[in-house]
């Protein structure tokens, strides 16, 4: 299995040396995003993320099964991640590395254990069908944080997509065409988003927001805090690594807040546009069978 | 085929006009990447790119920018150490690609005693002075007729960047600003800045200076340069926009 290719030690020291002199490769500032760009495809339920030169595709589907036995109240949902060798000759189908399972985990535990998708509603007849909703993540290309941009990724997707319409009499659902009834959105509760934090220095004393690769390589330990706008933390993620103060930490939360509020106005602003880009002689209102909630 | 003032275009499968084709009394006409013969006298190119003839060679090209870097006898490279065994240096010139090798004598003045050590993760600049199709490529450091090493050897410090092949070669064109159309080098030097660089084939490029912001100028100016194929007056501003933004 090929290692992924190291950094040379000229390239370490340097990244290390410019950071203390508080200077990045690309001449971001140390809280500085690159450019991140959201675009949604013609079909439901896809979302392109660029950041810089990271890029990914995240796709949603749907469909009828059976309940697990255990839970037959609930739909299923699962998010699959896939970093193919197009990315990085270092990954190989089939044969996750620890990106990759670390990179699935979190958005697991960000998007699926902190409830933002309502199971319960997922359900059509209670332990015979129900619905189960599948994320397919594909990474396009890896130029460093990888989680911030799935997670975002993963998000826009799910709120951009809809489910075919039902009616249940008795036993039997009826399932509607996009011709027949107009689709509906999942019933989204709140929208997580993830932050990577990186640590540099003896004591990870610099903090990076958004490393690229080279800087993901070097860093001597990062930590990954989820939340949603209103600062309601899902999950902390400090994996090894170098121990970091708790003073930084706290800094890191806080400073997450305001970025996570950035890419929710973001995520709201482009499914906007492109709900007008659709609602095309404004009849969009009157084919929702939806109600207001 | 396109042809835009002196630049030809051309794409796989293009008929190359007779007129293109150098014709030389003497030489014998050489081809270069990209092209392919179809005996007796057709040339067809295999790759997309620009058509660059040199009449004085009787040489014929494809100039493209992509792919994997190919060693070839002669090219510098900018290469990794990976280990060293009991006489040579196995070097990588491209991540994920077998390695080279580099005899441990091959440096200049070297001998079994005063021979430089270099740890995994060092830089090297070398010369290919061998490449053959199925063999792992070997490199030194040192002219084997002089004995000099006009330059080659370890890297110590500055910062390494990816560049694309095309650019790396555009750099190391002899008249680089008139052919290759890249002048950030010039304008950052004429601006003031003291700072060394080391181009090599495969799409690397070393740049050293006592001062880390040069570096990163430099290196951010090539960059910029390369990803966004950038004119020559565009490359003067973005130097000036790059200066004022870190001084």
């Amino acid at each position: 299995m090929p290692r992924e290719a190291e950094p040379s030690l000229n390239e370490r020291a340097f990244v290390i040396q410019a950071l203390q002199e508080g200077q990045r490769l690309d001449g971001r500032a140390f809280d500085q995003f690159r450019k991140l760009d959201l675009k949604f495809g013609d079909q439901y339920g896809v979302a392109d993320v660029t950041l810089g030169k990271t890029r990914l595709i995240a796709k949603v589907s749907a469909e009828v099964t059976t309940p697990y036995t255990d839970r037959p109240f609930d739909g299923i949902f699962t998010i699959t991640t896939e970093l193919s060798p197009m990315v990085s000759p270092a990954f190989e189908v089939n044969r996750p590395t620890e990106t990759e399972v670390l990179l699935s985990r979190l958005i697991e535990k960000t998007v699926r254990r902190s409830n933002a998708l309502d199971l319960e509603s997922l359900c059509l007849v209670a332990g015979q069908k129900c619905w189960s909703v599948r994320v397919d993540l594909h990474v396009l290309s890896h130029d460093g944080n990888l989680i911030d941009a799935s997670c975002l990724a993963v998000v826009a997707a799910l709120r951009h997509f809809k489910k075919p319409d039902t009616s249940i009499e008795g036993d039997a659902v009826t399932i509607y065409t996009a011709a027949e009834r107009e689709p509906v959105p999942l019933s989204w509760l709140h929208s997580p988003f993830c932050v990577t934090f990186s640590f540099y220095g003896e004591n990870g004393e610099i903090t990076l927001i958004d490393a690229s690769l080279l800087e993901e390589q070097l860093r001597v330990s990062s930590c990954t805090i989820s939340l949603n706008k209103h600062g309601e933390i899902c999950q902390v993620a400090k994996l090894g690594g170098t121990p970091v103060e708790a003073i930084s930490l706290i800094q890191c939360a806080s400073a997450a807040v305001n970025k996570v509020k950035e890419f929710s106005t973001l995520v709201d602003t482009k499914l906007a546009d492109d709900l007008k880009r659709r609602d095309k002689g404004g009849l969009m209102a009157e084919l929702s069978a939806e109600n207001e909630r | 085929m396109a042809t835009q003032g002196d630049r030809v275009s051309v794409l796989p499968g293009d008929e190359i006009p007779a007129s293109l084709i150098p014709s030389h009394p003497k030489r014998a006409l050489k081809l270069g990447p990209g092209l392919r013969h179809v005996p007796p006298s057709e040339l067809i190119p295999t790759v997309a790119g620009q058509l660059v003839t040199d009449r004085k060679k009787n040489s014929i090209w494809v100039e493209y920018n992509g792919g994997r870097y190919i060693p070839a006898v002669g090219d510098l490279v900018v290469c990794t150490v990976q280990r060293s065994g009991p006489d040579y240096y196995f070097v990588t010139i491209t991540e994920y690609s077998s390695n080279a090798i580099l005899p441990q004598l091959a440096f200049e003045m070297a001998t079994k005693k005063t021979r430089p050590q270099l740890n995994h993760g060092a830089l090297v600049y070398a010369r290919v002075c061998l490449a053959n199709r199925h063999m792992d490529p070997e490199l030194e450091c040192v002219s084997p007729t002089t004995g000099k090493a006009d330059g080659l050897g370890p890297l110590v410090g500055g910062m390494l960047y990816d560049i694309s092949l095309g650019m790396s070669r555009r750099l190391l064109m002899r008249k680089s600003v008139e052919e290759g159309k890249v002048a950030v080098l010039e304008e950052l030097g004429s601006a003031g800045l003291a700072f060394e660089t080391a181009v090599g084939r495969n799409g690397k490029l070393w740049v050293n200076s006592d001062n880390v912001k040069t570096i990163l100028i430099v290196g951010r100016a090539v960059k910029e340069t390369d990803d966004g194929n950038l004119s020559v007056e565009q490359q003067k501003k973005l130097v000036r926009k790059l200066i004022k933004e870190m001084s």
